[in-house]
């Protein structure tokens, strides 16, 4: 997966309809139902059909970086837009995250990394407010921390059945060494991604993922 | 063939993480003594103290109108949320089984009431104190409606806490192990740290006694006062309950009437005990009054309480329990004295509390 370097400010490229995402190859990733036997809760895995997790099949990642700053965008089709939480308690919002391992360890994707071996994780949902996004480090499965300042900005659309959500951040964030990826145009990153269905009661590991890391290249 | 030798490290792989969690899960659940109550169910006038004691201490933060952490429905009723009993949740031998999530709506929303109209608007004379929206549920719509028909009408009332279980079915849903038991009491608690709103909780909660705060996206639920019980405080619905049948202690304090209730005599029994989560709030069992007969006599033989319906909420025990408590009733009737009976009369107020008799007064107020 290519990393495009682009001329553009941060804030043109955060939004999801800039043109100048026109120029960025996208890459169609097939989605799968994360694990049933990875969930970290017998009550999970006894009361969800393996099958039935993972509404989003397919998702389109563009990435470019502008030398200062980092972009993904993410585009997935999805009938219903749940975006407000607070509607009621049977209601969760969509949702999409990007996780990188941070270090050179061997991070299993499927167990959200492991002691040894964290993982980076940049979260999205439609709840959270105007250009929100989280930063989270994570252990292993359900370890999951969100870090207490967040580097990562996100916009994301809903239109006619299909969310493009686009993340930026400083390629550097040192002042995170511990909590996230640190990223440099010449060198390549393992990134994987995920997308909850809150219209199906997708939310926590109940959801859909790239099933393997993907070696995304940041052009010099 | 490579297929086969592709899975085996996979499947291999799922049983360790399942072990894994197994044991934290155990190390979750682990405590040494367990705080319980007991409700004495013939004592309870369904006066909504306890629930008001409750809501004006814990519930009262934006986020939080819905919630009565503390619950009076009259039986048999549909009860709060709303057919709560049919929500599924709990376990199936050891196997979870699945729940559903109330809304809002089954829980009963908080009502806005017109008192700028009534009370400030000068139309007091006109104008009849009313919720907005026609509601038409809440959290005790179905007061006292009850079963049966007349003259064998019947009903009584059931309050309800979380049940501290041994065995918590929220606990063992919640992907982020941020559900516990304390080592030092059992009193079950949901670390706002850690919890992320996810909700598997109030799905898998049998009793469904877990609430989600909007504003603070967290699962909440009653804390059994604990820091009230830290102090040698009674929990607020104990302490402030009319009825005085609110019993609080130690499970294991055998002095205490709370073990005499639940082991020695046999009388006090949990909420469907079916459900598999080992409840530490414990039922003493309405006593029926006679029926009446086509003729508008009593008939002795049979109670006005259907034994089936008892069954259905306290299990098969119930039967012994009742005929217990109803022998101990013949007994003092013939000028005999009864342990049991007095035990449950409590003549003495602070006999309820256990070693939790401390004057909340007494007590330097919480900093904020």
């Amino acid at each position: 997966m290519q990393c495009t370097k682009l001329i553009a400010a941060a804030e043109e490229l955060l939004d999801p309809a800039a043109p100048a995402w026109a120029g960025v190859p996208a890459e169609q990733l097939a989605m799968a139902a994360t694990p049933l036997a990875n969930q970290p809760s017998e009550y999970i895995k006894a009361s969800r059909d393996e099958k039935l997790i993972g509404k989003c099949h397919s998702l389109s990642v563009q990435a470019a970086h502008n030398g200062k700053d980092m972009f993904f965008r993410l585009s997935w089709g999805d009938d219903s837009q749940n975006a407000d939480e607070a509607v009621d308690t049977n209601m969760f919002p969509d949702g999409c995250g990007i996780l990188l391992p941070i270090g050179a360890g061997d991070s299993p994707i499927e167990e959200m990394g492991s002691q040894a071996a964290p993982v980076n994780a940049w979260f999205w949902r439609a709840n959270y407010k105007q250009d929100e996004a989280r930063n989270s480090v994570a252990h292993g499965l359900g370890t999951t921390e969100f870090s207490k300042t967040s580097p990562i900005r996100a916009r994301g659309a809903w239109q006619q059945g299909v969310w493009t959500v686009v993340f930026t951040r400083p390629l550097s964030v040192p002042e995170l060494q511990a909590e996230a990826v640190q990223l440099e145009p010449g060198k390549a990153v393992k990134v994987g991604f995920a997308v909850w269905d809150g219209g199906s009661g997708e939310r926590a590991g109940v959801k859909s993922f790239s099933k393997e890391w993907r070696e995304l290249a940041l052009e010099a | 063939m490579a297929e086969n030798i592709g899975e085996q490290p996979k499947e291999q792989r799922a049983k360790d993480l399942a072990a894994e969690l197994k044991s934290k899960k155990a190390q979750l659940k682990q405590c040494d003594r367990q705080v319980a109550m007991v409700f004495d169910l013939n004592k309870c006038l369904g006066c909504q103290t306890c629930t008001i004691a409750c809501k004006t201490l814990w519930t009262r933060d934006e986020g939080m109108e819905y919630m009565w952490w503390a619950t009076v429905n009259t039986q048999p009723g549909k009860g709060t949320p709303k057919d709560w009993e049919q929500m599924g949740g709990g376990f199936r031998g050891e196997e979870p089984r699945a729940g559903q999530l109330p809304t809002k709506r089954d829980f009963g929303e908080a009502w806005d009431f017109n008192y700028d109209e009534v009370f400030y608007g000068g139309k007091g004379n006109a104008a009849h104190l009313k919720p907005s929206g026609n509601p038409d549920w809440g959290p005790n719509w179905d007061e006292d409606q009850g079963g049966g028909k007349y003259p064998n009408s019947f009903y009584f009332y059931l309050p309800r806490i979380c049940n501290h279980c041994t065995n918590p079915a929220c606990l063992e849903a919640c992907p982020r192990n941020a559900i516990y038991k304390r080592k030092e009491d059992g009193i079950v608690l949901i670390s706002q740290d850690r919890c992320k709103g996810y909700r598997f909780c109030m799905e898998a909660c049998p009793y469904k006694k877990i609430y989600f705060n909007h504003v603070a996206q967290k699962s909440q639920k009653c804390i059994f006062c604990y820091p009230r019980v830290e102090k040698g405080v009674a929990p607020a619905c104990a302490r402030q309950c009319p009825g005085r049948l609110r019993f609080v202690g130690f499970l294991d304090d055998e002095a205490g009437p709370i073990h005499k209730l639940v082991y020695k005599w046999k009388v006090a029994l949990p909420l469907h005990p079916d459900r598999g989560t080992q409840p530490n709030v414990y039922y003493v069992p309405p006593i029926s009054p006679p029926r009446i007969d086509e003729q508008g006599n009593l008939d002795l033989t049979k109670p006005r309480i259907p034994t089936e319906y008892l069954k259905f909420l306290f299990g098969e025990e119930v039967v012994p329990a009742l005929e217990i408590l109803n022998a101990e009733m013949a007994k003092t009737k013939t000028g005999g004295k009864s342990e049991i009976l007095d035990t449950l009369i409590a003549y003495e107020w602070k006999s309820l509390l256990g070693p939790f008799t401390t004057d909340p007064s007494t007590i330097a107020p919480r900093s904020t």
